[in-house]
């Protein structure tokens, strides 16, 4: 340095590294700032590009719901329903059918044959109780057609009208004239349909009195407990006749014009029990199916990791000695790395296989849902996800534990505490939000988690039966994760499936986020406990 | 009721001829590990040497600590005192490694480290107060019923009953009382470490230690402290490690002196600070070293 006093020389700024006129460490903040800001911007991205692609759906979805009303396919579901109610009666029947032939064969210990015999004028009754919706059946079926064909005129108007939109584009607009639409005339198309009112109330007047008769033939069943369920029955029959005169007042009152109201295309995707997609019906894109199935294979995965992972965390932190600390440890958060495509595979090979094998051995037939025969289920993928989960679990709990001052732990010893004693009474309670909070990421990770589900649930796209208690957990069920990954590849880029499997995303996105938010304030109380 | 230092140095040298027992103190009775005749001796730590892992902490230290008195260790930092200390409910046991090499202790005449003693009952007679108070996140009054809690007493009266007592005894009832079910983490400094000596006496122990306890408290709390030690005197032995040589002098009856290790004094009180027998006592003693 040639500054000529000692004093001015302190003074001048060594740094002689300069880029764009940032010095070093500005350009090392920069690096650093740079970074965070990346993810930041991606982050945003990603929730941008997701409501922007997930915003149309419902707008499509209101025109889904507005052509449903609208080709009459909503006025023919009302007797369909009625038809389907009746539906359900019949297998009523079936299962009390089946409680009889049990009754015989295992109890008063009857050959087959007898037992057959003595169910002669039951199945007689039955029959005639399912044949009484025929007329119904017959009109369902007609109108079925003639809606379809309302509808398939008007999709035919929309793709031309597309195709022309899209001649228009290209600018070729000579061949964009010569592509004809023909405007679907609704109310004129539903009058036939409509039309068929007074014979509907034929049918169903008919209908309802045909049960009456048949509802007077039932016969008496063997054992009280029998009996109450044919009473019961009996009283669903009549409440469900009870229920005609609304059907008739809804198809009189129903009206194609009417509009679908905005909140529904909202709504009926949320509340929708339904999701059926490429029908030649209707299409209906209801999340409850899915959301159900994603619950349930988190509360199975949860029930199993959470007493695993804590209890694990809790030994390795508190009992274990140094030298099996040192196995435990990396091998639990060995797992983390097992990619999740292998473990579901293991699933479908060896889990869900043994899983039902073990289900079938006789001396565990008293567990509820045993035996099963669907290898894939609920059970299955609970099983698999709850591996994964307890690695997260399993660090952050013992983090939690960790983070209890030792002092605790001496002073409970010090009143004359058991080691177990000390564990229960000041360890856990001292770190339990920390071990909630952990709980929590533990099942952020499991609902988010794509692959095992995708194999190993089974991929049945309906609400599984919590009517059958316990064993609902030996059901398939398809998940949100899983259709996501199962259907984007085949949908049509911007139709209103590929939309809602994005709205999909949205509430899984959300889910997580809930969970997530929910896991911080947890721990930050935690934090504010031990003080 | 505040009570301040200076009051308390004025009060106490006087104290331990209130007490009948106490020995005539003649300077003859210097060598470690000799009992004042007339006291009876409740711990009896005989030639103990013990050792964390393979580096040695006590070098055969031998001491009777009496009945119904106070026994305070001083020494300058790392000579073996807290070690001592945790040796006698064994919390020693709680780190890995460690051992008693050579040597016993006798509580009331049964060896704490036989094979047969129930460690969870010796530490239930031999209760402990930290240099850190440390009460659980837990209210008031669960912190002091844990240990009866503990011993399957469930009885709210019983309980309720203890808790006032042992609140009393520790001179932290009227401070409390009208907050019971608030978290002890929620106390000053100084009454959290009264709670956890009202924590330690709730389950009538025979024995309390007490680390320091008062290192990490101002002068205030300290005298409150102290004065707390002066009540609990008539009903339990006390055993105090102190880095304060005032409070050594202020609260104890016996005094033991510690240096790398090894015992190197233990009498009265008042022949430790004015008339100690070992050259290096006096020089700690009067703060030559430390
Ligand atoms: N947990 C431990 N592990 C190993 N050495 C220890 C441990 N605790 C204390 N020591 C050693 O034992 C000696 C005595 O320590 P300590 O009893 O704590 O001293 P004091 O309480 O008198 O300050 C010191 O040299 C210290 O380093
Ligand atoms: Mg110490």
């Amino acid at each position: 340095m040639e500054a000529s006093s000692p004093a001015s020389h302190l003074l001048v700024n060594k740094s002689r590294i300069r880029l764009f006129g940032l010095s070093f460490d500005d350009c090392i903040r920069v690096f650093f700032g740079g970074n965070a800001i990346v993810s930041i911007i991606v982050l945003a991205l990603i929730t941008y590009f997701l409501f922007r692609e997930g915003a149309g759906f419902f707008g499509q979805n209101r025109q889904n719901l507005t052509v449903y009303r609208q080709a009459g396919l909503e006025y023919i579901d009302f007797i369909r329903a009625q038809q389907d109610d009746h539906t359900a009666l019949t297998r009523y029947l079936s299962d009390l059918r089946l409680r009889q032939f049990r009754h015989y064969t295992q109890e008063a210990k009857l050959p087959v044959a007898d037992a057959n015999a003595k169910l002669a004028v039951f199945d007689d009754f039955a029959g005639q109780f399912g044949d009484t919706v025929e007329p119904i059946r017959t009109l369902v079926s007609d109108l079925t057609e003639q809606a379809s064909a309302i509808k398939e005129k008007f999709t035919v108007m929309e793709d031309k009208k597309e195709e022309r939109r899209q001649l228009m584009a290209e600018g070729r607009k000579g061949d964009a004239d010569r592509v004809i639409i023909t405007p679907v005339n609704f109310a004129e198309e539903l009058k036939p349909i409509i039309g068929t009112l007074p014979a509907y109330k034929e049918a169903s007047a008919e209908f309802s009195r045909r049960i009456e008769q048949v509802l007077a033939t039932a016969p008496v069943l063997p054992t009280p407990e029998l009996q109450v369920r044919m009473d019961r029955f009996k009283q669903l029959t009549r409440e469900y006749l009870s229920g005609f005169p609304a059907v008739v007042s809804h198809l009189e009152s129903w009206d194609y014009a009417k509009p679908v109201p905005a909140v529904q295309a909202l709504t009926s995707f949320i509340f929708g029990r339904e999701w059926l997609t490429a029908s030649f019906w209707q299409d209906w894109y209801g999340v409850i199916p899915l959301l159900v199935g994603s619950l349930m294979v988190s509360a199975v995965a949860l029930l199993l990791a959470v007493p695993l992972g804590v209890g694990a965390a809790i030994y390795v932190n508190q009992i274990a000695t140094p030298a099996e600390q040192k196995f435990i440890k990396p091998g639990i958060e060995f797992i983390s790395a097992i990619p999740s495509v292998v473990l579901g595979f293991f699933g479908i090979a060896v889990l869900g296989q043994a899983l039902r094998a073990l289900s079938q051995a006789s001396w565990l037939s008293w567990v509820p849902g045993f035996p099963y025969s669907e290898r894939l289920n609920i059970l299955t993928a609970g099983c698999l996800l709850a591996l994964m989960a307890v690695p997260t679990i399993f660090t952050l709990a013992e983090d939690a534990l960790n983070n209890v001052p030792r002092a605790f732990k001496e002073a409970s010893f010090a009143l004359g505490a058991t080691r177990l004693q000390t564990v229960i009474k000041i360890i856990v309670p001292a770190s339990l939000s920390g071990i909630i909070s952990a709980v929590l990421l533990g099942l952020g990770r499991v609902i988010g988690e794509t692959m095992v589900v995708l194999l190993c649930a089974g991929n049945r796209i309906a609400i599984p039966d919590f009517s059958a208690g316990l064993a609902v957990v030996t059901q398939p069920v398809h998940t949100m994760t899983g259709i996501i990954a199962q259907e984007m590849g085949e949908v049509v880029q911007g139709s209103i499936h590929y939309r809602a499997l994005f709205v999909v995303g949205i509430l899984l996105f959300f889910l997580s986020l809930g969970i997530n938010y929910v896991a911080q304030i947890v721990v930050r109380r935690y934090r504010i406990s031990i003080g | 009721m505040v009570i301040t230092a200076p009051i308390l140095m004025d009060t106490l040298p006087s104290a331990p001829t209130i007490r009948p027992a106490t020995a005539p103190a003649p300077a003859a009775t210097a060598p470690a590990g000799q009992a004042a005749p007339a006291a009876e001796t409740l711990i009896d730590i005989d030639h103990v040497d013990f050792f964390y892992g393979q580096s040695q902490a006590l070098h055969d230290v031998s001491l009777q600590i009496e009945d119904k008195k106070v026994t305070a260790f001083i020494g300058p930092s790392g000579c073996g005192k807290s070690t001592l200390l945790r040796c006698l409910n064994r919390m020693n046991d709680l780190i890995d490694g460690t051992r008693v090499a050579k040597g016993s202790i006798k509580i009331r005449g049964v060896d704490i480290h036989q094979a047969d003693v129930d460690v969870i009952e010796l530490r239930k007679r031999v209760g402990m107060v930290f240099q850190k108070s440390n009460p659980f996140p837990k209210s008031i009054y669960e912190n002091i019923t844990f240990g009866l809690r503990l011993q399957g007493v469930t009885n709210k009266a019983r309980l309720d009953e203890v808790v006032e007592k042992s609140l009393r005894g520790a001179a932290l009832w009227d401070e409390v009382k009208d907050r019971l079910n608030a978290s002890g983490l929620g106390l000053s400094g100084g009454q959290q470490q009264r709670l956890c000596i009202a924590r330690a006496i709730a389950v009538e122990p025979e024995v309390i230690l007490m680390d320091e306890p008062c290192s990490a408290l101002d002068p205030v709390a300290t005298a409150k402290v102290e004065e707390l030690i002066q009540e609990l005197r008539t009903r339990f032995t006390i055993v105090i490690v102190t880095h304060n040589m005032q409070q050594a002098a202020r609260c104890s009856d016996k005094t033991a002196f510690f240096y790398m290790g090894k015992l190197i004094e233990y009498a009265d009180t008042r022949n430790i600070f004015t008339n100690p027998a070992n050259a290096q006592t006096e020089a700690y003693v009067s703060g030559r070293f430390g």
